[in-house]
């Protein structure tokens, strides 16, 4: 099959993907911070952030399902042992650090059906009425390392699109909060990444040139006509025209290489999540060849949103289930944890291959294999039955930026929140027994980790550089 | 005082205040400006015949403009050697002079100059340590009050003297950027459309004098200008279309239609009973009789009534699965003649018709609905409001108002009327963002919905007989703002000439001057560079003309120089000024011919701009930036106390004063009014918040105040008394500092840093009323100087609560809202308040007015040089009676606006000084 992208306005169509091209005038996520010089240190930090909805079993201690089916593992620190939830994680124990009782502070009180729209920003986005969201840990990365690939993000989702405020289809949000539509057609995707890209940001890279040279000799015009005074205003504008052009001349060197030759053979471009399984081993696949051809260094994929409605709902059908909210609701009924249980570990199973192949694979450039190099982070917003709080997280990866892994990192309450939903008050609206941590402590770290030089994250009051960073 | 101070001074400092802090220090009284008050006349007069009693006596009437003017501040030595030094050294020397230095400061050794000289830090320190208190300590030398007094009042006078110097020498020019509003306003020019096309752009700050068009606060950084570009391109993608024109969707719905699923019920609901009770004829009957009796028990929310049968049914509407949508249709159906059912919309609710996911996303939404009121006609017409909205799944909708202006339905029931809405699609925010993801019929549901709502603040019905729909609608096609940029030419054929042709007129009209033709041709060069990178000719230009947006040219606005006496600027300011966008063809056709500068002709084209509509722009920007009515936006009313403010409520209290302004203005009323008025601009809802009934509809018109006691004049509008109170209960402090700032243009100094707060669970403290607690703080010497400045002008307001409603009773305790000012005039409330400004504050007022008016129109801070410009427009203003027009023209005939060239080494070598706008030594 083919695309033929002319049939569409291009500006429209560059804007309703979830590819941001990392170019001036074009660009959604205007870069803050621009480094002074064209030679980057030999480091492909890269980041990945993935969510799943619904939240995770979380059976009572004295529940028989707590044993094999509780998502957190048993113990903690160095001595933990994962249920059959995360098992499949096993072999990579010291790539992985589980953590527990950490959430956004903003949210903690509102349904979990709210939340996945503040998982990477920790905005208050509340339940209700007027809606702003901020910018997400991925975006923020992205202004620092955008530049240096062709693309400055990839922004996916199983969805597509922005969704709708308190049911987003995305991660990503821009600096001014506002939704980046994800992308959610392999076949869109690949193309944008290895077909057609090239074509397009050369052609954008010659008007932005042509644009620049015009505004700053209109800029040198005009200045000789002002007082000095006047001129050391129009001063900033020159200098935000240069500034821009050093951006135009970076994005040059990439563009002008070759698109990276990659072979689709293998992959089922034309896959929906129709076929669960094998849809979600295609967007990780594509993530990994996007990490392997340094396509970009940022990447968030939103395995479903919230509320049990649309496709992604469908994941549950790659073990047997109908649909997979609902999974979260029955666990009252006989074999409820396990069956939900089975699910996450569905997900699980499908990281961790994503997880070895990066491991798998020696690293370009740089030292180490794809995942020493990559940072990842895969959780959920709510943990117990629409519980907005000890939202259950997996970082892994990025051992060559200095994290240190192997370990179960449990900050939550000795007795969690959770048991099965008995049609009584739900766990969100009920008192927690322990505050938990700020979650943008954690994304401090990682932005620190991934070399942004910043002490704050949104609602951040702290990092954990200590428990994390060896 | 900026916006951002005010916030910060009354969140952080007066709240502290309140709490008994030991506080303030400074007292803004200057030497060479002795305040004396005239005693009112003794006889009554009303407010009327005092404001025009006393505008005869102003001392600007007969005096010459431009009278020479005291020369550069100095600093008053000789003040500090005979008062202030003595009182120091008695009480400072022991531990801070030659034998000590406690704290490593010896204070007879600090200069007392501080305009030139280098110690106004430690000057800082010891008007800290003395006004709260901390100095001296309590065994060492005392220092009597009025010591106290004196020191703290020399040093805050130099200090205040001294920073606007150094504020000063920062130079000043009004060379600067287009605001974010500016530039929204001028793309609206350019490109004939009525869109919001600056969101993206970042917010601007505010100067001390509240404005955003203060030349030293707009800088650019390089994330700026690349959303200037990005913003200039999506605003002309909006305004140049490509390709056929799209097939509009129609939607033709009549209440028969809507209603028809419910008859069916009913119907069911009968035919069961029959089937039910086939056997027993008794209880068949009385079950019909049940159930046709429960079918026209109307409820109170919107419903749908079938007149033939008077049968009525709530109107349903549910998100799920869009079974509520209706398909749209490819022509326009006809409007049947008659219709049996009607849907009754009571006060405050709402009809939602669903369209599904065929909106579109350009062109227009064209709403006609054919309406009328109840068959109940109350005294009042309705009022219908449109707004459009979704909802995708439980947990995620949205919707906003999409009329420009609520609609009365004075049509009777048997005559019902269209009332038609246009809204461009693609200014509707929020949109359903699943509306290309979802199909219809699945969740997340991509549907959207209008919802036409009963706004009216009486009581009174709407029927809603039929309901048109048509979207995405382009009456013409290319649309005007396509012809305006792709006009016709006979050049169409040959690329080059005709993007010149383009270019020429696009550049000159956004850049508001000819354009040369080098400019002109390095444009043209552009346009090939880029034409071969593009598919079709108008992707080109529309490339280069998003360039002519991001340029200087198009961004800065440079000032007219004494020497090329520029018409182009002229006309270029003025428009900025009057209409905050771009001049028009008169305007530049008279910037071409020269005449511009022709005061007469000046005269003349200030008062057309002021009459064309683009003034309400001004009305406003200024009156929101003047009064600081961004404070309302922030306002958090405690409904729970103040029961019956709706937000709708809150937008009129917001929209009065810039509606009071717009009537002043078109009346060329004078700016007393502002001072006090027998009328306001209001509409029904604010007219009965003030317990006005005569009043109905929610479009403003004036109203008439002379029989409301307590009311007219800003002062007592309800939103600037609610803006400047804390939510719950009124602010004396707030308002006593709003008042002096924005309408005496008598800022009080700063707070002092740290202020120390007294335990409030005191309970001897907290037995005082509001009131007493701040009249026993000010008796606190340390606080005494500044607030018996700012209290008694707040104080004299107590009459209105925290959302400005009139009260006599606070928790049962009669009001008492006297208070005697620094002077010993006594102020009792807001009456009494009023009177004192309109007897002893009109020429101060006038000046205020001048000068805020002339900052704004001037765009940048005003300093101590343009002080004598300021006092001339002041007199020529008094002595012709005050008219806010005439207030404008003469700003715009001044020197100040026409020649506003300055060169900023003149200004730093100068001493400048801000305009101080105290009260004058004498005003009979």
């Amino acid at each position: 099959m083919t695309f033929s992208l002319d049939a569409l306005d291009r500006r429209r169509f560059l804007r309703g993907t979830g590819v941001a091209l990392a170019l001036p005038w074009l660009e959604c996520t205007a870069r803050e911070a621009l480094a002074s010089d064209g030679n980057h240190p030999a480091k492909r930090n890269r980041l990945a952030c993935f969510y799943m909805p619904d939240g995770v079993p979380m059976p009572l201690a004295e529940d028989p399902a707590h044993k094999d089916w509780a998502w957190f593992p048993h113990g903690q620190g160095k001595d933990f042992r994962f249920t059959k939830c995360l098992d499949p994680l096993e072999p990579l124990r010291d790539h992985v650090t589980v953590l527990s009782g950490f959430s956004h502070t903003a949210a903690r009180n509102i349904h979990g059906h709210c939340n996945a729209d503040q998982f990477l920003t920790g905005a208050a986005t509340g339940s209700a009425g007027t809606y702003h969201n901020s910018i997400s840990l991925d975006q923020y990365y992205a202004q620092h390392v955008g530049d240096q690939t062709r693309f400055s993000s990839l922004v996916l989702s199983t969805d597509g699109g922005t969704g709708t405020p308190r049911g987003a289809h995305t991660l990503s949000f821009d600096r001014n909060g506002r939704a980046i539509p994800a992308e959610h057609r392999p076949k869109r995707i690949f193309d944008m990444l290895f077909v057609k890209s090239n074509a397009d940001a050369a052609r954008r890279l010659a008007i932005a040139q042509s644009a620049l040279d015009d505004l700053l000799a209109d800029a040198n015009s005009f200045r000789k006509t002002l007082s000095p005074g006047d001129q050391h205003l129009l001063d900033e504008y020159l200098h935000s025209v240069r500034e821009t052009e050093i951006k135009v001349e970076k994005a040059k060197q990439w563009v002008n290489i070759p698109l990276p030759k990659v072979k689709a053979d293998a992959l089922k471009l034309e896959v929906t999540p129709e076929e669960p399984r094998l849809f979600l081993q295609t967007m990780f696949d594509l993530i990994y060849l996007a990490f392997k051809t340094d396509s970009t260094r940022t990447v968030t994929y939103q395995l479903g949103r919230e509320n049990g409605i649309g496709i992604s709902d469908y994941l549950a059908r790659a073990v047997g289930f109908h649909l997979t909210h609902q999974l979260s609701h029955e666990t009252k009924q006989p074999g409820g944890w396990k069956n939900f249980g089975t699910y996450c570990r569905f997900l699980s199973e499908e990281f961790a291959l994503f997880l070895t192949k990066l491991k798998e694979t020696p690293d370009v450039g740089v030292n180490g294999s794809m995942l020493d190099n990559t940072l990842l982070l895969f959780g959920s917003a709510s943990s117990a039955f629409h519980l907005s709080r000890n939202y259950p997280l997996i970082l892994a990866g990025g051992k060559n930026m200095g994290f240190r892994h192997g370990q179960y990192l449990n900050y939550g309450p000795q007795k969690p929140q959770g048991g099965p939903w008995d049609g009584g008050p739900e766990p969100w609206s009920q008192k927690a027994n322990k505050e938990d941590q700020p979650l943008s402590n954690l994304f401090v770290t990682m932005l620190q980790q991934l070399g942004v030089e910043t002490d704050r994250f949104a609602d951040s009051d702290d990092n954990l550089q200590a428990a994390l960073v060896s | 005082m900026t916006a951002f101070r005010l916030r910060h001074f009354c969140f952080q400092h007066l709240l502290a205040c309140l709490a008994f802090a030991i506080t303030f220090v400074g007292h803004t009284v200057t030497a060479d400006e002795p305040t004396i008050e005239q005693p009112p006349p003794s006889e009554v007069l009303s407010l009327n015949q005092l404001k025009q009693r006393m505008a005869q006596q102003s001392s600007y009437l007969g005096q010459q403009a431009n009278k020479p003017l005291p020369a550069a501040p100095e600093p008053q030595l000789q003040r500090f050697q005979d008062k202030v030094l003595p009182a120091l050294t008695a009480a400072c020397i022991d531990c801070h002079g030659p034998d000590e230095q406690e704290g490593h400061i010896r204070i007879d050794t600090l200069d007392p100059d501080l305009i030139h000289g280098q110690d106004v830090q430690w000057w800082l320190e010891v008007m800290a340590v003395l006004g709260k208190g901390e100095m001296p300590p309590a065994d060492a030398a005392e220092l009597a009050d009025e010591d106290r007094e004196q020191i703290v009042n020399w040093l805050s006078s130099e200090l205040q003297t001294a920073s606007a110097v150094r504020r000063s020498e920062q130079g000043h020019s009004s060379f600067r950027r287009m605001t974010r509003y500016e530039y929204n306003h001028a793309l609206q020019d350019l490109l004939g459309l009525p869109f919001d096309f600056a969101s993206d752009l970042p917010p601007e700050s505010r100067s001390e004098d509240g404005f955003q068009n203060s030349s030293e606060l707009l800088h650019l950084t390089q994330v700026q200008l690349e959303t200037y570009r990005q913003s200039a391109f999506k605003a002309l993608n909006l305004a140049v279309v490509k390709g056929d024109r799209p097939a509009s969707n129609y939607w033709g719905v009549s209440m028969d239609e809507a209603a028809k699923t419910c008859w069916d019920q009913q119907n069911g609901k009968l035919a069961k009973a029959k089937k039910d009770h086939q056997a027993d004829p008794e209880k068949l009957a009385d079950e019909i009789e049940r159930l046709e009796k429960s079918f026209r028990q109307p409820p109170n929310d919107v419903h749908y009534l079938q007149r033939s049968s008077k049968r009525v049914n709530k109107a349903e509407w549910q998100y799920h699965g869009a079974r509520y949508a209706f398909a749209p249709s490819a022509t326009l159906p006809s409007v049947p003649e008659s219709f049996d059912t009607v849907a009754v919309l009571p006060p405050y609710r709402k009809l939602i018709v669903e369209l599904g996911d065929q909106v579109g996303e350009r062109g227009t939404l064209r709403v006609r609905v054919l309406a009328s009121r109840g068959v109940k006609t109350d005294a009042q017409p309705p009022s219908l409001r449109l707004e459009f909205g979704w909802k995708a799944s439980n947990d995620s909708r949205g919707s906003s108002v999409i009329s420009d202006r609520d609609h009365q339905i004075d049509a009777p029931a048997e005559k019902p009327q269209f009332y038609q809405w246009d809204v461009p699609i693609s200014q509707i925010h929020p949109r359903n963002g699943v509306r290309n993801i979802s199909k219809m019929g699945d969740l997340p549901t991509p549907s959207e919905f209008i919802r036409l709502i009963n706004s009216t603040v009486a009581r009174g019905d709407i029927y809603i007989h039929y309901v048109e729909v048509t979207a995405p609608l382009y009456p013409q096609w290319p649309p005007q703002s396509h012809q305006r940029i792709f006009f016709e030419s006979k050049h169409a054929d040959d690329e080059t000439e005709y993007a010149k042709a383009i270019l020429q007129r696009f550049m000159s009209k956004a850049w508001r001057r000819p354009v040369t033709a080098e400019e002109l041709e390095r444009k043209l060069s552009v346009f090939h560079a880029i034409r071969p990178q593009c598919d079709q000719f108008e992707d080109a230009v529309v490339e280069v003309l998003a360039t002519v947006l991001s340029s200087p040219h198009f961004l800065f606005l440079s000032q007219p120089t004494e020497t090329a006496a520029d018409d182009w600027q002229l006309a270029s300011r003025l428009a900025m000024f009057l209409w905050c966008g771009l001049p028009d063809q008169r305007l530049t056709d008279l910037a071409a011919e020269q005449k511009l500068r022709d005061p007469n002709v000046l005269r003349e084209e200030v008062q057309r701009m002021l009459a064309d509509p683009r003034a309400q722009r001004f009305s406003k920007h200024f009156v929101r930036q003047w009064l600081g009515l961004q404070l309302l936006d922030y306002l958090k009313v405690d409904r729970k106390v103040h029961r019956g403010i709706s937000d709708d409520l809150i937008e009129s209290m917001a929209k009065e004063p810039i509606a009071m302004f717009e009537e002043v203005l078109a009346n060329n009323h004078s700016v007393l009014d502002f001072l006090h008025a027998d009328y306001t601009v209001a509409n029904e809802r604010l007219a009965r918040h003030y317990g006005i009934h005569t009043e109905w509809g929610n479009d403003f018109r004036r109203i008439d105040l002379s029989g409301v006691s307590g009311r007219g004049g800003l002062l007592t509008q309800a939103g600037l008394l609610a803006m400047n109170s804390d939510g719950k209960d009124s602010h004396p402090l707030k308002r006593g500092i709003w008042l002096l700032e924005t309408i005496l243009n008598d800022p009080p100094p700063p707070p002092p840093p740290a202020v120390p707060v007294i335990d409030l669970a005191d309970p001897e403290i907290l037995k005082l009323t509001l009131k007493q607690r701040i009249e026993n703080h000010r008796d606190q010497a340390a606080c005494r100087s500044c607030h018996q400045k700012i209290d008694p002008w707040g104080i004299a307001l107590e009459n209105f609560d925290a959302v400005g409603r009139f009260r006599d009773k606070i928790d049962g305790k009669p009001v008492d809202a006297s208070s005697e000012l620094f002077n010993g005039q006594v102020l009792t409330g807001a009456e009494g308040l009023k009177r004192f400004l309109l007897s002893t504050r009109q020429d101060q007022f006038v000046r205020s007015m001048v000068y805020k008016l002339s900052a704004y129109g001037t765009g940048r801070p005003l300093t101590f040089s343009d002080r004598s410009e300021i006092e001339s427009i002041t007199a020529n203003v008094r002595q012709q009676g005050d008219g806010l027009a005439t207030l404008i023209e003469e700003i715009v005939l001044s020197d100040l606006f026409l020649q506003s060239k300055r060169s900023t080494k003149h200004a730093a070598n100068s001493s400048d000084n801000e305009v101080q706008n105290k009260s004058r030594s004498s005003e009979s």
